[in-house]
Order: C-alpha cells, then sequence, then structure tokens
C-alpha cells in the first residue's frame, strides 16, 4: 500500500517537472522571437522606423491602457467577433446535427453547395454584405458570422457522422427514446469534433474581425490599425496587431479550458 | 477413418433426418417443462438488393423459415457459415429489424421493436466512450428512470459480479479487451433483462481471455438464471455454453439441426473439452458445418459486397 502511494506522489512530481519542461520547449521559439525582435532594431540591423523593438510597443501599450484608448476598442471589437462567433455557433451547431443527423439524404444533396460557399473568399463578398446591411454594426458581425459558421457546421455534421455505429446499435437496442438518443449519445459522441470546430471558428472570427472593422468603423482593433497607417503611426499599429494577436490566443485557450472541463475521457495527449 | 467414426457419421444422419422431420423433441431434458421463452414462427428476411451494373433489383434472403423454441432459462448458441443470417436473426431477436414474414414471440407478446426486457452484447462492445465504467453499467437504469442511489447500488452489484472492482471510475479507453467485454456484458445484465443476446461478444478478444470469459459467463448464466442466445462462429465455445446448439446452413440462413449438450454442468473448460462428449459433438456440428458449403460459397463471395451494405446500412439516428 504505501509503495504504491510513494510510486503515485513521486508520479506526480515528474508529471510537474515534466510539463514545466514541455511549456520551456514550448516557448523557446517565442522567447527567442520577442529577444530578436527587440535586439535588431536596436542595434540597427533591422531599421526601427519600419519594426521598432518590442519594448517600445509595449510602452505604448501601457500608456494606450492608461489613458482608457485600448480598452474602447478592445471591448467594440471583442463584442462584434463574440456576437458573430455566437450566432455562428447558434445556428452551425443545430444545423450541423440535423444535416449529419437526421437528414443525410438532403445533407448529401447540400453538401456541394455548403462546400462552394464556404470556399468563396469572405473579402469578395464584402461589397455584397455592405449592400445588404449597409456599413454598420450588422454587416461587420454578418461577415464574421459568416466566415465562421463554415468550421462550425462542417465539424458538427462530421462529428455526429463520425460517431460509431455499433454505439448507435446498441443504444438503440436498449430501446433509448429519441430525446436520450440525442442528448446521451450523439452528443457526447459529436462533442470532440464540434469542439474543434468551435476552436477553428474562433480563430477566424478574430481575423476576420479586423477586415471587418476597416469598412465605415469609428471604433475597434481594425480601425486602430488603419488609422494608424493613415496617420503613419507605427507604434501603434504594431500595439494592435499584439492586442488583436493576444485577444484570439486567449479565447482559442479559453475553449481548450471548457472543451478540457467537458471532455474529460480523452486520452491526455498534453504531452505528445 | 476408423470403423467407429463411420458408425458415428451413420448415426449423425439418422439423427438428421428425425429432426428434419417435425419439431425437434427433447426428451431427455428437464427445461423441457419450462415454459416457452421465445418463440421463432417461420421467421423469413429478405432484402432488395440493387444489381450491380444492370438494371432493377433482386431479392436476398439472408434467413429463411426458422424455427426455434426456447424455453426460459435457457442457454442457446447459434451457429453457422459466414453470410447464414445469424446477425439478422440476432437484429430481428433484438427488435431492431423485422422479419419480412413470421412473427417472434417473447413471453407470448409480439415482438414490435426494441425493449429493455432483452439485454444485448454486440461484437464491437458498443460502450460509451464518454461513460466511465459505472455510468456505462447505469445507462439502462437511466432509460428505466431508476433513482439515482438505486442505480448506484444496482451497477455496484455488477460491478463486483463481473469482477471490475477498482475500475468503476475508469474511462472505456483506459480498459483492455477482456474488461471491455465484462463491462458491455454488465451493461446488458443491469437493467435485468429476462433474454440476453450476444453476438459473438468474444471474437475480438485473445484466446486466453476468451476461455476465462465463456467460464465467468457461465457462472453469470447460472447466478443470475438468464435465457442467453449466443451467436458465436466457434465450434468449441458454442458446445462449451450451450443447452442446445442451432446449427444453421448458408444462403439462405435455415435450421439445419438442433443438437442437445447434455454435457454435465457446472462446466469446466478443462474438463469438458477432453471429453469423448464433447469431441464427438464437436465433430458432428463440424460435419453439420462443412457438408453444405462448397458448392454455394463462391455465389456468396460475388455477392457479398452489395448484400453486405443492405443488411447492415450505416445505421441511421
Amino acid at each position: 500500500m504505501s509503495a504504491i502511494t510513494i510510486e503515485k506522489s513521486s508520479k506526480k512530481k515528474s508529471d510537474v517537472v515534466g510539463k514545466l519542461q514541455v511549456f520551456t520547449r514550448k516557448s523557446i521559439a517565442i522567447i527567442v522571437f520577442f529577444i530578436l525582435w527587440e535586439v535588431l532594431p536596436q542595434i540597427g540591423v533591422i531599421n526601427s522606423q519600419f519594426i521598432p523593438p518590442v519594448s517600445e510597443i509595449v510602452v505604448y501599450l501601457g500608456k494606450m491602457l492608461a489613458d482608457g484608448d485600448l480598452l474602447i476598442h478592445v471591448q467594440a471589437s471583442f463584442i462584434r467577433a463574440l456576437e458573430g462567433f455566437a450566432l455562428a455557433v447558434l445556428v452551425g451547431t443545430p444545423l450541423g446535427f440535423l444535416l449529419g443527423g437526421w437528414f443525410k439524404k438532403f445533407e448529401e444533396l447540400l453538401d456541394p453547395l455548403l462546400q462552394v460557399l464556404s470556399q468563396i473568399n469572405p473579402f469578395t463578398l464584402f461589397p455584397i454584405f455592405m449592400l445588404f446591411f449597409g456599413i454598420g454594426e450588422v454587416a461587420k458581425v454578418a461577415i464574421i458570422f459568416w466566415t465562421s459558421i463554415w468550421s462550425v457546421l462542417f465539424q458538427t455534421i462530421n462529428g455526429v457522422k463520425n460517431i460509431d455505429p455499433v454505439i448507435l446499435k446498441g443504444a438503440k437496442a436498449m430501446a433509448t427514446p429519441k430525446f436520450s438518443l440525442f442528448y446521451k449519445i450523439v452528443l457526447p459522441g459529436a462533442a470532440p469534433l464540434i469542439f474543434a470546430g468551435l476552436k477553428n471558428a474562433v480563430g477566424t472570427s478574430f481575423l476576420m474581425l479586423i477586415a471587418a472593422e476597416m469598412i465605415g468603423a469609428s471604433k475597434g482593433l481594425g480601425w486602430l490599425i488603419l488609422n494608424a497607417q493613415v496617420n503613419y503611426n507605427i507604434d501603434r499599429l504594431y500595439a494592435a496587431a499584439v492586442v488583436i494577436a493576444a485577444l484570439g490566443l486567449g479565447m482559442k485557450k479559453l475553449l481548450t479550458v471548457i472543451e478540457n472541463l467537458v471532455i474529460t475521457w480523452k486520452e491526455d495527449s498534453s504531452n505528445m | 477413418m476408423s470403423g467407429e467414426n463411420t458408425v458415428l457419421k451413420e448415426n449423425v444422419f439418422v439423427n438428421e433426418k428425425e429432426k428434419r422431420t417435425g419439431v425437434h423433441n427433447n426428451v431427455n431434458s428437464k427445461k423441457n417443462k419450462k415454459e416457452i421463452k421465445i418463440l421463432a414462427k417461420n421467421i423469413t428476411r429478405t432484402f432488395t438488393v440493387k444489381n450491380r451494373g444492370e438494371k432493377g433489383v433482386k431479392e436476398f434472403t439472408a434467413i429463411k423459415d426458422i424455427n426455434l423454441e426456447i424455453r426460459e432459462g435457457e442457454f442457446i448458441t447459434i451457429v453457422g457459415p459466414s453470410g447464414c443470417g445469424k446477425s439478422t436473426f440476432l437484429d430481428i431477436l433484438s427488435g431492431l429489424s423485422k422479419p419480412t414474414s413470421g412473427e417472434l414471440y417473447i413471453d407470448g407478446k409480439l415482438v414490435t421493436g426494441p425493449a429493455l426486457d432483452r439485454g444485448i452484447v454486440l461484437q464491437g462492445y458498443a460502450l460509451f466512450p464518454w461513460r466511465n465504467v459505472r455510468k456505462n453499467i447505469e445507462y439502462g437504469l437511466e432509460l428505466k428512470k431508476v433513482p439515482k442511489k438505486e442505480r448506484k447500488e444496482i451497477s455496484q452489484e455488477f460491478i463486483d459480479l463481473v469482477g471490475l472492482n477498482g475500475f468503476e471510475d475508469r474511462y472505456i479507453h483506459e480498459l483492455s479487451g477482456g474488461m471491455r467485454q465484462r463491462v458491455a456484458i454488465a451493461r446488458s445484465l443491469a437493467y435485468n433483462p429476462s433474454v440476453l443476446l450476444m453476438d459473438e461478444p468474444f471474437a475480438a478478444v485473445d484466446a486466453q481471455t476468451r476461455e476465462t470469459m465463456q467460464e465467468e459467463l457461465l457462472r453469470i448464466w447460472e447466478k443470475t438464471n438468464k435465457t442467453i442466445i449466443f451467436i458465436t462462429h466457434s465450434i468449441d465455445e458454442a458446445i462449451f455454453l450451450a443447452d442446445r446448439v442451432v446449427v444453421l446452413s448458408a444462403n439462405p440462413g435455415m435450421v439445419k439441426e438442433i443438437i442437445d449438450i447434455d454435457l454435465p454442468r457446472p462446466r469446466k473448460l478443462g474438463d469438458v473439452k477432453n471429453s469423448p462428449d464433447f469431441n464427438w459433438l464437436s465433430h458432428k456440428v463440424w460435419e453439420l458445418l462443412h457438408n453444405v458449403e462448397g458448392n454455394e460459397k463462391t455465389k456468396v463471395i460475388n455477392e457479398n459486397r452489395d448484400i453486405a451494405e443492405e443488411i447492415s446500412p450505416t445505421v441511421d439516428l
């Protein structure tokens, strides 16, 4: 008994050490990148007029944060991205369940069309979106919705389709009622792929956000970049870019955390 | 071949004739007095198969005129060459598929669909990877709306029965094949069905585990007194487990013969497998299985793909 507990505690310790090792290994590239970003402009290898050292940008960010400027833009952008993303999830997942599970024949008919639509470059659709929705909030949210719905939809369809038919057969042989079949079997069965779709969608939604905000916005991070470009404020441009990247990454991380809380049954692959 | 063997062969032949003339007569079994649990009457299942390359469809008969009486508490195994419709028959028993003609009665009631009066153990385990061992076992109880506390007591009972103590909170991917099969058996027993349907449950586990599982299953059966219908392609397994072995012929699947297995119980694999009775029975089943094949086999293979898609299509929700 005691031998087992000792083994367990030592295993825990080595787990922590292992995770730290993985963390440092994964961080090295980023750290080196930041160091180069700081040093190269300082020593003049890179023209600091175009690429200012990272410390300058951090200082600028601090200044923006202090006078409350940054928060307004982040808030505006965040709400837009979230609205578009939430809308994509609200429409994409139920539609995916219906097409993947209950209307398979219809999905077969619809699939080619969906594939074509999803491949349309969203930038080319800007004029059309503007025609329909103007240049206000609706147009921006619509663009984000349009670009992020596809991975949600396709991954949900895949998730439902990929549920092991033997599992479905077993559940049906146990006379599982229709509603139970959905939330006890189909929902958890499709969950891993749905999460993959959500993570992908959140990434695209932040990507498209910037482009969307360049059409007639008066605030937001995308506008900030456009504004910086027009006014030749390089610090501001980089500051906005860094914030956008951090936001997108943060959202993805948040989804991963939620995923790990929901999907507890998957093999731990974090060390692989 | 010795002279003794030929005598045996003739014996088989006589037996076969006898059986074919009418309903199976079970003289020496005590279970005769017990009530009939499952009654299959002239069950036929045909599938329409698209002709590949040509226009039109054609009929394929998977099983034809299956008549079977299964008594309460009986252990029946079904063997047959591949493509004899064993799984089709089990699908009908489970209620997942309906016979084209004929009726199936359980406890005198016509079967119209799946229900929790039958437990099922499928070939690929069919366990839910998102549930741990305990939750998997409790699944049927949840459907039956058994209160949580009671559920836990019952699941514990079956965890003990199949010997999975200490693994209650494990997820399926953390278990070995044999353990998964134990979970599948416990799950099918937990909601207390009176009939247990098993479709080649031990086909995927290694030989050693398989033998242990066979003895375990017999022990569980003796303890729970379920009526078990067990499909297998292993002759030895069929004889070791069963009260009666149903031998099917292929294309279409028909009952070729039903053989009583009067080996004494409780059975231990080591003792039974070396007994002359066992060898004799095993040889008999082997012969029954082998004199139909050959002439039909090539035909089956040619049509296999289309038929397989028809028989077990991708499951719809």
